[in-house]
């Protein structure tokens, strides 16, 4: 590990802009990530959260620049993106319904050839959400809502990524979930893997992230301390401008 | 009457068999990419005239041969990914344009195979020359044998493969949602190249059990197509077991219109099953895939 401080930005997005069709969604957004960081991306249902998430992994075509650790993040293959290091948990899951929950959190470490490696990083995922344990030879989408946020959770923790990117996790389900899902997310942070997490509701992450994007029509509009916001109408204040 | 009738049936299976790995291919790619491949057929002439080629251009024993010709044809499966497909792919074109350009390649590929090797038919030595076994009286030939055993093991390998292998669980997370497979770091355009050479040695290893009881020839290509096609459908498009029950039918089906109705109801049976399934259980046998 290099303590040198040039490297203390685990991703940096610079220009980042991306259209569907003749449609700009993504207007040029800067953002970055500090080493260990849990950063919140927020913004109402269509501001471009999803696009956003989904043009640092290169599953849309983008212009513009992501770099990891100083290093570019090639642009149009997430795969490359994934294998740097950088994981996404797209919105809706993207669980394998119809394989197993084990197949599901196989796939998470396709990457993976070493097998006392594979076994270590099966066991952590299971310890840290049990509920799977149980659900091992089901299939992934006989689960419920939660379960299967915790699948595609534990999935991408099977690569041991550098940087976890979620894209509104706690969507359909109910708050004792979202609660315990969160929790989670914390805990993972504070054993220093950098988070983005993309939710619409401010005080979701109010607790974990010490710095949030708002997020507006394709545009950032605000960066804020979370923890400054005291209610739902001074958020509001940053969208209505 | 009935030992007539129970030796169709009998040969039906065999045909059945070819058409069953013919489906399977059309599943494979399907299932891979949404791309219904009708070039399939190309696959299964090729495999035959490879074969032939080897033998008496080369020398080479059959068992050479077939294996040459198999990784041959696989290899333009490729090839047709990398050329005609991904091209078509990566600029967003429809599925439609896609299909068509799959058939295009097919008469590419059969006009190619006529200026290459003209158009006289050829024929595979069976590959056990022994006179046929006698069962319960009923006549069973050795090719017989080869076909269901080989498509057998052929099958049971596939399910292996998809059920066991990483890389087969990766083909299916592929099929099943191609963006989250990305996401994991599945190289999805590999996988998508690797369907078509799967599928195109599906194709080979047909066409070259099947040639020593037929012919083979530039043109053979599409009837066998066709006939892989309605066994897929029939199965329930994108199930490969279903395709191969499919292919079984449809194959024991023309065989019993041959002996009851005469030779020119074979096309009529096929069209038959088809029309039948779309109309009363259009999802197919197993109920289809996507
Ligand atoms: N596949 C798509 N094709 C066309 N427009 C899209 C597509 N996905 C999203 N959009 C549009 O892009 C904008 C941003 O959407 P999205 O990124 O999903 O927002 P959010 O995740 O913040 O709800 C919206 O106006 C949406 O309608
Ligand atoms: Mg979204």
């Amino acid at each position: 590990m290099s303590a040198s401080s040039t490297h203390s930005r685990i991703l940096e997005v610079e220009g980042l802009s991306a259209s569907y069709g003749h449609v700009e969604a993504l207007r040029p957004v800067n953002l970055h990530v500090e080493e260990g960081e849990l950063i919140a991306v927020l913004g109402p249902n269509g501001a471009g959260k999803s696009t956003l998430m989904n043009a640092i992994m290169g599953l849309v075509p983008t212009q513009g620049r992501v770099t990891f650790r100083g290093r570019d993040v090639p642009r149009r293959a997430p795969a490359a993106a994934a294998a740097l290091g950088i994981v996404l948990v797209p919105e809706g899951r993207g669980i394998f319904a119809p394989m197993t929950v084990a197949e599901n959190l196989e796939l998470g470490a396709y990457l993976l050839s070493d097998k006392r490696e594979y076994a270590r990083r099966y066991e952590r995922v299971l310890s840290l959400f049990p509920r799977l344990k149980e659900r091992l030879t089901q299939t992934a989408g006989s689960l419920s809502g939660g379960e299967q946020q915790m699948l595609a959770v534990g999935r991408a923790l099977m690569s041991e990524p550098k940087i976890l990117l979620l894209d509104e996790p706690s969507l359909g389900l109910a708050p004792r979930v979202i609660e315990e899902i969160l929790q989670k997310l914390g805990e993972l942070n504070r054993q220093g893997l950098s988070i983005i997490l993309v939710e619409q509701k401010a005080p979701l992450v109010l607790k974990l992230a010490r710095r949030a994007y708002l997020l507006s029509v394709g545009s950032i509009a605000a960066e804020i301390d979370p923890r400054t916001i005291k209610s739902h109408d001074e958020l509001a204040h940053y969208y209505l401008g | 009457m009935f030992d007539l009738v129970a030796q169709s049936i009998l040969s039906g299976i065999g045909v059945g068999a070819i058409y069953g790995l013919i489906g399977i291919g059309f599943c494979v790619i399907y299932n891979a990419s949404g791309i219904v491949n009708f070039a399939q057929g190309a696959f299964v002439m090729l495999g035959g005239m490879l074969t032939h080629a080897g033998m008496t251009k080369l020398g080479l024993p059959l068992p050479l041969a077939a294996i040459g010709a198999i990784a041959i044809v696989a290899l333009s499966g490729v090839a047709l990914e990398r050329i005609v497909v991904r091209p078509l792919w990566n600029r967003g074109s429809t599925m439609f344009v896609m299909i068509l350009a799959t058939l295009a390649a097919q008469i590419v590929v059969e006009r190619l195979t006529l200026i290459a090797a003209g158009d006289q038919p050829r024929t595979l030595p069976v590959f056990t020359d022994l006179p046929p076994l006698r069962v319960f009286g009923f006549a069973i030939n050795f090719q017989f044998l080869w076909i269901v055993g080989c498509s057998a093991i052929v099958i049971a390998g596939l399910a292996l493969f998809f059920s066991s292998t990483k890389t087969g669980k990766a083909m299916r997370a592929c099929s099943i949602n191609r963006d989250a497979a990305a996401l994991q770091g599945i190289p999805v355009s590999r996988m998508l190249a690797l369907a078509f050479a799967l599928s195109a040695g599906l194709g080979a290893v047909a066409g070259i059990l099947i040639t020593p009881t037929q012919y083979t020839a530039f043109n053979v290509g599409v009837p066998f197509a066709i006939s892989g096609f309605i066994a897929a459908i029939v199965g329930g498009f994108g199930r490969p077991l279903g395709a191969f029950m499919g292919g079984i039918l449809l194959g024991v089906a023309q065989a019993l219109a041959i002996v009851f109705l005469g030779a020119a109801f074979k096309n009529v049976a096929a069209l038959s099953i088809l029309l039948l399934f779309l109309f009363v259980r259009p999802t197919g046998l197993l109920g289809s895939a996507k």
